[in-house]
């Protein structure tokens, strides 16, 4: 158990950077989720905890103590590959006891707790083969395996569930999350899928390009996204972006679109500072903030023509064309529109996003 | 509304008739206790037949080249007499070799040399492997080591021959310098003799071992490796542990390699002892072809080869079956 902290850390292979200036405290205990399209650095700052990379710049501390020239052999971390990286000479119940033999387990600890891992991760049939004769997702639970049987100081993750079936990756979910909090074992685990970060972490760490966007609870990420990016990678169908024009009049501060113009709270205009004022801006809503319907609401509305109707099980997903772009809502299945027919939605005010046009920064 | 938004009646009757169109989903679920199907075909094996026809040219050509002497050696080692007169003798030029002491002090003296050459060439051969795989200098390092290779057996002896020198010989000179050698020239004492030969076949073939080593290193996996490190392994039993079953198989190559040659390549022993001095390097490819070609007789010598190409097959099988353990990937 450890409080990871990351301070000004930088990754350069060669001339490029792929981590950037990085500054995280993980406190003891917590499970921390790194989210972030492929190639933002994930792997590279999983890397340089474990020890298996050279920190370019910055200091890594566990629990106050600087670990940046430490072994990974001294560093007591366990770690899922994002590529398992088992041994293939080694049977399965090898490849978990591995970090146990190394550490001179006795021999009664290790069949207790490879069984144990084993059970946990529904792989005891497995046991005697060879990780050749496994499927990708019984490899990647191996992998797991692996690195639960001992009880480190730090777990960390790399993609550990991406190869699952939904059904079991959801299962893997819960496992592993309460794991965590059974052991009590602080957690970084890197994911690219925001469900998993989302329905697992206390705290997102969100990556692009080599850079932290934002640290914060899932609930802060997804409902106070810091800037457009993080809006628009964050949430699944994901936010829709309208690019509207600022006015500022007597009855307050409206957005401008060919297809509306849509009147800010009275709270939210206190929020965009002067130079905004007369700009353009970005105006971002989710799905499930959207309501349609077929005829003209009361209040403000965005006018637009129904481009398909998405059927996603319990849900509708209906694309709107606008003049410039669609916009996606969701609505209950028993939704009559049909395309081509023209609608009309209702934003929820509470739920909207403004962000700078520029920079994207959130102004709220 | 703008011309975007209109959307081609055509594509909309396209959606509706997607909308429209009937799905029926019958599936029968088996009944969970139902018996299992025995497989009715397997994966088949690989086909195989055009290797042959492929390899027949090659084949012929290594019939006609290489098996019509090998079957005029089986002849002549049950005659007796040279190229003249011949007479069939049975299995009288294998029953000698039983009494003869030459043949059997050679085989001893072969075991020591090949065993010596072996275990020093895969040793340092490995270890330099390692030091240079992934140096800064690593493609000037291998071509620096492969020159030795690059000589002909019999021109490295001549240059050793001047290196053991007893008179202006450089090593000569460090070995008395410090008091390895007490007196006598290295090739010229029974005692040292053997050893001075064993050197020169390791300074000629250990970069052999070095360059398939640095192969093998390379496939090593190097993601096993990191796993291996963060489940606590230092950097030694990790050598152990990793690297070295990925060395084995393409180790098993090198020494077959190496001691095959051994039990054949003598050029450079002919250029530096002959055998001797007092037969103390005298190993049994030597005496074969003392006997073969200095004695010319030809019955006895084809015996003595026939019975070092079958003791060399028996080791080579035995070889294979050692090394021949699961590795990566197969079972
Ligand atoms: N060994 C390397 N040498 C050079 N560049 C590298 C190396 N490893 C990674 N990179 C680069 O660094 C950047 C970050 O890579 P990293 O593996 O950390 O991404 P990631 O976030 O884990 O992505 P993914 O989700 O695809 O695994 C990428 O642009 C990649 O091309
Ligand atoms: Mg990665």
């Amino acid at each position: 158990m450890a409080t990871v902290t990351i301070r000004n850390v930088w990754k350069y292979y060669n001339q490029t950077p792929a981590v950037k200036d990085l500054n995280l405290t993980c406190p003891d205990g917590s499970f921390v989720s790194i989210l972030g399209p492929s190639g933002c650095g994930k792997s590279s700052t999983m890397r340089m905890l474990a020890g298996l990379e050279h920190i370019s710049a910055g200091d890594i501390l566990f629990d106050d103590v600087r670990i940046n020239d430490l072994a990974p052999k001294d560093r007591d971390v366990a770690m899922v590959f994002e590529n398992y990286a088992l041994y293939p000479h080694k049977t399965v119940f090898e490849n978990i006891a591995n970090p146990l033999r190394l550490r001179k387990a006795s021999e009664a600890t290790i069949k207790d707790r490879v069984n144990g891992a084993a059970k946990l991760l529904e792989i005891s049939h497995l046991l005697d083969r060879r990780p050749s004769e496994l499927s990708g997702g019984q490899k990647q639970r191996v992998a797991i395996g692996r690195a639960i049987v001992r009880e480190p100081k730090l777990f960390l993750f790399d993609e550990p569930i991406a190869h699952l079936d939904a059904k079991l990756r959801a299962h893997m979910r819960g496992e592993i999350k309460h794991l965590q909090k059974t052991l009590g074992t602080t957690m970084i685990y890197v994911t690219h899928d925001q469900l998993e970060a989302l329905s697992m972490a206390d705290y997102i760490a969100v990556m692009h390009d080599g850079e932290l966007q934002q640290w914060g609870t899932p609930s802060e990420i997804f409902n106070h996204p810091v800037n457009a990016w993080v809006a628009g990678f964050v949430g699944e169908p994901a936010m829709n972006f309208v690019t509207a024009e600022i006015r500022g009049g007597g009855d307050g501060v409206t957005l401008k679109h060919a297809n509306f113009e849509i009147p800010l709270l009275a709270s939210q205009v206190g929020k965009l500072n002067g130079a905004a004022q007369a700009g353009t801006a970005r105006m971002g809503v989710r799905p499930d903030a959207l309501t349609i319907s077929m005829t003209r609401p009361d209040g403000p509305a965005i006018t637009g023509v129904i481009f398909v109707n998405e059927l996603l099980g319990g849900d509708m997903l209906v694309e709107v064309q606008l003049q410039d772009v669609r916009m996606r809502v969701k609505t209950s299945t028993d939704f009559a529109g049909k395309p081509g027919e023209t609608c009309w939605l209702t934003v929820n005010r509470e739920k909207w996003h403004v962000f700078d046009a520029g920079d994207g920064h959130a102004y709220f | 509304m703008s011309q975007t938004l209109s959307l081609s009646q055509t594509t909309l009757d396209a959606v509706d008739r997607f909308r429209a169109r009937k799905v029926s989903v019958e599936v029968e679920a088996r009944p969970l206790s139902a018996e299992l199907p025995t497989p009715t075909s397997f994966n088949p094996a690989a086909r195989k037949a055009y290797y042959f026809y492929l390899m027949a040219p090659a084949i012929a050509l290594l019939a006609f080249i290489s098996l019509y002497p090998f079957f005029w050696l089986i002849v002549m080692a049950f005659q007796k007499g040279d190229m003249g007169a011949v007479e069939w003798v049975g299995f009288k030029n294998f029953t000698d070799l039983a009494s003869d002491g030459r043949f059997l002090s050679g085989w001893v003296l072969l075991f020591k040399y090949s065993a010596m050459c072996l275990f020093l060439q895969v040793g340092i051969g490995v270890l330099l492997a390692v030091i240079v795989n992934g140096s800064r200098y690593e493609k000037f390092l291998v071509t620096a080591l492969l020159m030795p290779m690059m000589m002909a057996p019999a021109v490295a002896g001549l240059l050793w021959l001047f290196l053991y020198n007893g008179t202006f010989g450089w090593y000569h000179w460090i070995f008395q310098s410090l008091g390895i050698l007490e007196t006598g020239s290295i090739l010229s004492s029974a005692k040292t003799s053997m050893y001075a030969l064993v050197l020169v076949d390791v300074w000629q073939w250990t970069p052999l071992i070095t360059l398939i080593a640095l192969a093998g290193l390379k496939r090593v996996p190097r993601d096993q490796m990191e796993a291996n490190m963060v489940d606590g392994a230092s950097p030694a039993r990790n050598f152990f542990a990793i690297v070295m079953p990925n060395l084995y198989p393409v180790l098993l190559i090198a020494v077959l390699l190496r001691f095959m040659d051994n039990f054949r390549f003598i050029d450079h022993i002919l250029v530096l002892t002959g055998g001797g001095p007092a037969n103390s390097t005298k190993i049994l490819p030597i005496y074969l072809f003392e006997v073969a070609f200095k004695f010319f007789d030809l019955g006895r010598g084809a015996a003595i080869a026939l019975v070092l190409l079958v003791v060399t097959i028996i080791l080579g099988k035995i070889l294979v079956g050692v090394f021949d353990r699961p590795t990566s990937g197969g079972r």
